[in-house]
């Protein structure tokens, strides 16, 4: 069974409509005082989370919107919104 | 300098009855032997246009209302409004010709990269659903409603503008230009088994005619899953 994933304009669609964004890793560091290592480590780095990560997804076959869901890297499964378990 | 010449990527294998210029494109008013539905017609010399702002809600384009929710439509005046997502909508002149496109930012005339397509009459929507995954038929949505994803494996605009007994009714798609003869290909062989023919822009006007202004089609609540991510868009 493929992913799917809940766009906020379109709903509930088949995982292969989207492209992958990547982690989110936050806001983009701040200029001031930035090293080459750490803008290599923002862009480069990855967490890799067995589980539940947040994670940026574009609805590129449809409304082209880019958004946020948590997946659970385990199941490849769309979760709910995990605050409470973090 | 020579007058410009406009020509649709559709070309049907259909004896075109009538044909009238407008606007330097060549329409087909009417095919031979047109049958007696489901048909298909080739749209793409309306005009569409693209709208994109920030703030949606500050603009009344030609005078009329953009739905609030992405993936409503209004349908009023002869002009089909789509909301595409937070910033965007489509301005489809279905039925009169187009004024001049507005002077203001943000208006973009899309009519010649897109080719648009009306699909309509019975198994109309039986046809649709050989071709793709997105519910046409939904029953929480009231028409006219849009949905964006893939149709015959290409990113495509379509709206459902008529939903009537069974798998009758009607639909608008558009998608890029340079997809048109496959799209059109894979749409005539999906419908052959319904005797789905090329129609003539009097076929499509006729039937559109009725359809425009009906009452609640601004504010169809067709979206279920605005979900708490909007503010990452």
């Amino acid at each position: 069974m493929a992913l799917t994933i809940s766009c906020p304009n379109c709903g509930k669609r088949n995982g292969y409509e989207f492209r992958y964004g990547g982690e989110d890793k936050g806001p983009r560091p701040a200029e001031e005082g930035l090293t080459p290592q750490s803008w290599c480590d923002y862009v480069h780095m990855n967490n890799c989370v067995a589980g539940i990560q947040k994670e940026w997804w574009c609805h590129k076959n449809g409304c082209g919107a880019w958004f946020t869901i948590f997946r659970n890297t385990l199941t490849n499964l769309e979760v709910e919104e995990p605050e409470a378990k973090l | 300098m020579k007058e410009i010449q406009r020509q649709s990527p559709v070309q049907f294998k259909a004896d075109a009855q009538k044909i009238a210029m407008r606007d330097n494109w060549p329409v087909v008013l009417e095919y031979s032997n047109e049958g007696r539905g489901p048909f298909v017609v080739d749209l793409t010399h309306k005009a569409k246009w693209d709208l994109q702002d920030k703030n949606l809600a500050t603009h009344k384009p030609l005078g009329l209302d953009i739905p609030t929710l992405p993936g409503a439509c209004a349908f009023q005046k002869s002009v089909l409004i789509n909301r595409l997502n937070r910033t965007q909508c489509a301005i489809w002149h279905l039925l009169a010709d187009a004024p001049a496109l507005p002077g203001e930012p943000g208006y973009t005339d899309v009519t010649e990269s897109t080719v648009l397509l009306a699909l309509f009459g019975p198994n109309a929507l039986a046809i649709a659903e050989k071709l793709t995954a997105l519910d046409l038929m939904d029953p929480q949505k009231q028409t006219p409603f849009l949905l964006q994803g893939p149709f015959s494996h290409l990113p495509c605009q379509v709206v459902t503008l008529e939903r009537g007994h069974g798998f009758d009714g009607g639909l608008l798609l558009t998608c890029s230009r340079g997809y048109a003869r496959s799209m059109v290909h894979a749409i005539l062989d999906a419908g052959a088994e319904f005797g789905l023919r090329p129609a003539g822009e009097q076929r499509f006007s006729a039937w559109a005619s009725g359809l425009s202004g009906k009452p609640g089609s601004a504010q169809a609540p067709s979206v279920m899953h605005l979900v708490t991510t909007r503010e990452n868009l």
